[in-house]
């Protein structure tokens, strides 16, 4: 078979297999994210807090996850899991393996966020008398929120390409349709092209959309 | 978990495994730097259509799931070109490009570093635009771009796990090996050996790349020149990240703001 042979008719019938994997993919994505951003603050100001405790816990979770290949993660949580007596589908050790590892990232990212405050503005709210509480909500928070959001968009990214190798442990998304599909067919050449548009147009359109959803907060001025 | 019996006799097998993923990571990372120095260069150039290139080319390196594009090469490249690619070369090959269009950004960056004035400079001297790059440009970006090669590096470590999936026996091979090898056990323990593993490499990698970052920013950044660059440009632009920037680079060391 030589790149002549190129036909894209024979796959039609797979298309809407193809179109299950996509939308399995932005699924799964989608609730990694839902998972880890919350997971990432609370992780962040873990970091940042005056419990020593707190501190390590998170500092060793960020450095261990980092330094640890994704696919690692999967296999562990969806092989050695179950040797423990924790049974657990595919779809719940990708996404959760896809969640533990963008927490660790997230809260690097928000970590960031918090170091680009200049401290005048804690000192600031703190001689208005407001109280640690209401110093994060309404004077700190706000603030790392617009630093972090473009930074957060390409997490997103991130994820969407990392939900991929969850297609190794049988999670049944684009890339393992596309790899099924051809292992029948054969038309890996078509089917890889298909794929790698798919998620060509999905990051283009992440971070579009993210940019189109965010814009106005990342550039609202301070304090109205 | 990890002192149980059978373990002990797999450790020179993991350990070679870890030795193949080092070399095959360090062979994909030098090749791709060798791509990242054109693309670099490219990026900067004065030919729009040399930028256009080669943006086209990072953008569609980085949105496309390291999976995909390893699976491309090792399935989709032989059965159309009907040639025989073995999982080494595939797994080079894959990593080289992917870790290519990573190190365009760092090369990218480290030229953009540079201040006009050098080229400037190099130009008044009668030099043509590729011995500025190599004699006055490169050698000092270089020092600048070392940090976050080695993250580049780190990543294609992580990555190069994925190698495994297509029969190559590295580190995660040699891993999944043995515990093929002895389906009637609990073979947990290799697969968290494994991960130590990675883990040690790459978190020495990164306290090392941490290191060296440090160095630079503060052998770059002498007392005086953190406010001359706060005032050259306006403190707060509307843009939060260069707001963060900014104030970023208005801090000392110690995390002091200078000014603001």
């Amino acid at each position: 078979m030589g790149l002549s042979d190129l036909n894209l008719r024979v796959l039609i019938p797979y298309l809407p297999v193809l179109g299950w994997g996509a939308l399995r993919t932005l699924e799964v994505s989608a609730l990694a994210i839902a998972l880890s951003f919350p997971l990432g603050l609370v992780g962040a100001l873990m970091r940042l807090s005056d419990n020593r405790f707190a501190r390590s816990i998170a500092t060793v979770y960020v450095e261990v996850v980092r330094n640890i290949p994704l696919l690692v993660v999967l296999y562990i949580l969806f092989l050695v899991l179950p040797l423990y007596g924790i049974p657990i589908n595919a779809l719940t050790a990708g996404v959760l393996g896809l969640a533990i590892n963008s927490t660790a990232f997230t809260i690097e990212i928000i970590r960031a966020g918090f170091a680009a405050i200049p401290p005048g503005q804690y000192e600031a709210a703190r001689s208005l008398g407001l109280h640690r509480l209401q110093m994060l909500r309404l004077v700190i928070l706000p603030q790392v929120f617009r630093i972090v959001l473009p930074t957060l968009g390409n997490q997103i990214v991130s994820v969407v390409l990392g939900s991929a190798v969850a297609s190794i442990i049988g999670v049944s998304e684009l890339t393992y349709e596309t790899q099924s599909i051809g292992s029948s067919t054969f038309r890996y050449f078509e089917l890889f092209t298909i794929a790698a548009l798919f998620y060509i147009a999905c990051v283009q359109a992440i971070s579009l959309l993210w940019r189109l959803l965010t814009g106005r907060a990342a550039h609202a001025p301070l304090g109205t | 978990m990890l002192a149980s019996g059978h373990l002990t006799n797999y450790l020179l097998l993991l350990l070679k495994g870890l030795a193949i993923t080092l070399e095959l990571s360090l062979g994909s990372l030098v090749l791709g730097s060798l791509g990242g120095i054109v693309l670099g260069a490219m990026r900067s150039s004065g030919w729009r259509a040399l930028r256009v290139i080669a943006l086209a080319y990072t953008e569609t390196v980085r949105s496309i799931p390291f999976v995909i594009l390893l699976f491309f090469v090792f399935f989709a490249v032989p059965l159309a070109l009907d040639i025989d690619i073995p999982p080494y070369p595939a797994a080079i090959a894959a990593l080289s490009v992917h870790a290519s269009a990573y190190m365009g950004e760092v090369v990218r960056s480290g030229i953009e570093s540079i201040p006009k004035g050098q080229w400037e400079a190099g130009a008044s001297l009668g030099l043509p635009y590729y011995r500025i790059m190599r004699h006055i440009v490169l050698p000092q970006a270089l020092r600048v771009m070392i940090p976050p090669t080695i993250g580049v590096y780190v990543s294609t470590i992580k990555e190069s796990s994925l190698a495994s999936i297509i029969g190559f026996v590295e580190l995660l091979g040699q891993g999944m090996a043995i515990r093929e090898a002895n389906s009637l056990h609990n073979t947990a323990d290799v697969l968290v050996a494994v991960a130590f593993g990675y883990f040690v490499v790459c978190f020495s990698l990164s306290q090392v790349g941490r290191y060296l970052e440090h160095r630079t920013t503060r052998d770059l950044r002498p007392a005086t020149e953190p406010t001359r660059a706060a005032m050259a440009r306006p403190l707060v632009s509307g843009r939060p990240e260069t707001q963060a920037a900014t104030i970023r680079q208005t801090t000392d060391d110690r995390g002091v703001l200078l000014r603001g």
